[in-house]
């Protein structure tokens, strides 16, 4: 089957190649292919073409690529230093969390420490103020039992006194000044020293 | 006043009672005057007040003293204080007193009692001293109500205090 359509078109082909120069042009009797000479010296210039595009432009094409191709590399690999920046931010941003966490544990401990602190010295002062108080009350209590002691000797000491006095001056009829004087004209004329003397 | 004006007035009232023979009257009198004037504020005040005239002041020495002393007494003290010496009256006195004592060569011994002593008790009393201290003496005494009772002797520098009011204060002072 294959091989009949291809004797086919080598018919078609051949019966172009038969079509006579009118000096015009070349007809191909086919409304397929061209005629062969055509066919030749297009292709000639298609390879020359294709050779002249290989040697100057192609260089400058495969220039552009390459070129487009390191483009497209550097924005790959911008892509990715962005990428790889943008997830150390993130890092940062997550460690700067992490920090600001471990700040507010550490200020909120610090404030419990001082608020701590602050208190035991508080409850401290109030302790000794206390005592000092209490030393102070009992120093105050003593000296007004001392006071009160010393007021109630010196109470007694005047009752006594006035008493004594009362008594004396009571007992000191003008008998007994005489005895008094005798006795002491008595005991002077012994030679006896008698009461205070100086 | 000064000593020296003290003495000098002592001495010249020493010179007009013995001039005047009435040295041992005058001395005792003016004595026992120097012990009262000490013993009495208002005399005190009366007498060395500026402010009232000297012949009011020598007035009231001559209703005091009138008639219950000597007029030599009395004409010496006003003289005192007529001249506004009034304040050093009794260190004149004792001044005098020791100036006459000396001239009879006796020491001054001054005797305090509540009440006052008999003659006889003063006798025995300066037999008594002079036998304590072996000095002459020319006795003074004074009634002190102060003394409550019993005797203070002073003689020179030496006290003998059996007085009951020495004993009352020691008890106090114990008490």
């Amino acid at each position: 089957m294959i091989a009949a359509q291809l004797n086919h078109l080598a018919g078609i082909v051949l019966e172009a190649e038969s079509v006579p120069n009118d000096g015009i042009g070349s007809t191909s009797l086919s409304p397929y292919f061209a005629p062969m000479k055509e066919v030749v010296i297009g292709g000639l210039a298609t390879l020359i073409v294709f050779v002249a595009l290989y040697k100057f432009a192609w260089p400058a094409i495969s220039k552009a690529m390459k070129d487009r191709t390191a483009g497209i590399q550097n924005d790959l690999d911008s892509s990715a230093a962005a990428r790889t920046e943008a997830e150390r931010d993130a890092a940062e941003i997550r460690t700067s969390l992490g920090d600001v966490d471990g700040e507010r544990t550490r200020l909120f401990a610090e404030a419990d420490s001082q608020a701590e602190a602050l208190l035991a010295d508080g409850r401290d002062r109030l302790a000794q103020e206390i005592e000092e108080l209490e030393a102070k009350a009992e120093i105050d209590i003593a000296a007004a039992a001392g006071r009160g002691a010393d007021e109630l000797r010196a109470d007694i000491s005047r009752f006594s006194s006035q008493a004594i006095e009362s008594s004396v001056n009571a007992s000191l009829d003008d008998a007994t000044q005489q005895e008094l004087i005798e006795s002491f004209i008595a005991r002077v004329g012994a030679g006896l020293q008698t009461g205070a003397s100086s | 006043m000064s000593d020296a004006q003290i003495h000098g007035y002592a001495r010249a009232l020493f010179e007009i009672a013995r001039a005047d023979g009435t040295l041992d009257e005058v001395e005792d009198e003016l004595f026992r005057f120097a012990r009262s004037y000490e013993h009495s504020e208002e005399l005190r005040n009366t007498l060395s007040d500026e402010q009232i005239p000297a012949e009011k002041r020598q007035a009231i020495i001559e209703d005091l003293l009138g008639g219950r002393a000597t007029p030599t007494t009395t004409q010496l003290v006003s003289m005192v204080v007529g001249s506004g010496k009034a304040r050093d009256l009794p260190a004149i006195v004792d001044v005098l007193v020791h100036r006459a004592s000396n001239a009879k060569q006796l020491d001054v011994a001054e005797v305090r009692t509540a009440v006052p002593l008999s003659g006889d008790q003063e006798a025995r009393l300066k037999a008594a001293l002079e036998n304590a201290t072996g000095k002459t003496l020319n006795l003074k005494t004074i009634v002190d109500p102060s003394v409550v009772g019993g005797v203070i002797a002073t003689v020179g520098d030496d006290v003998i205090d059996d007085s009951v009011r020495t004993r009352i204060d020691q008890l106090k002072s114990r008490l």
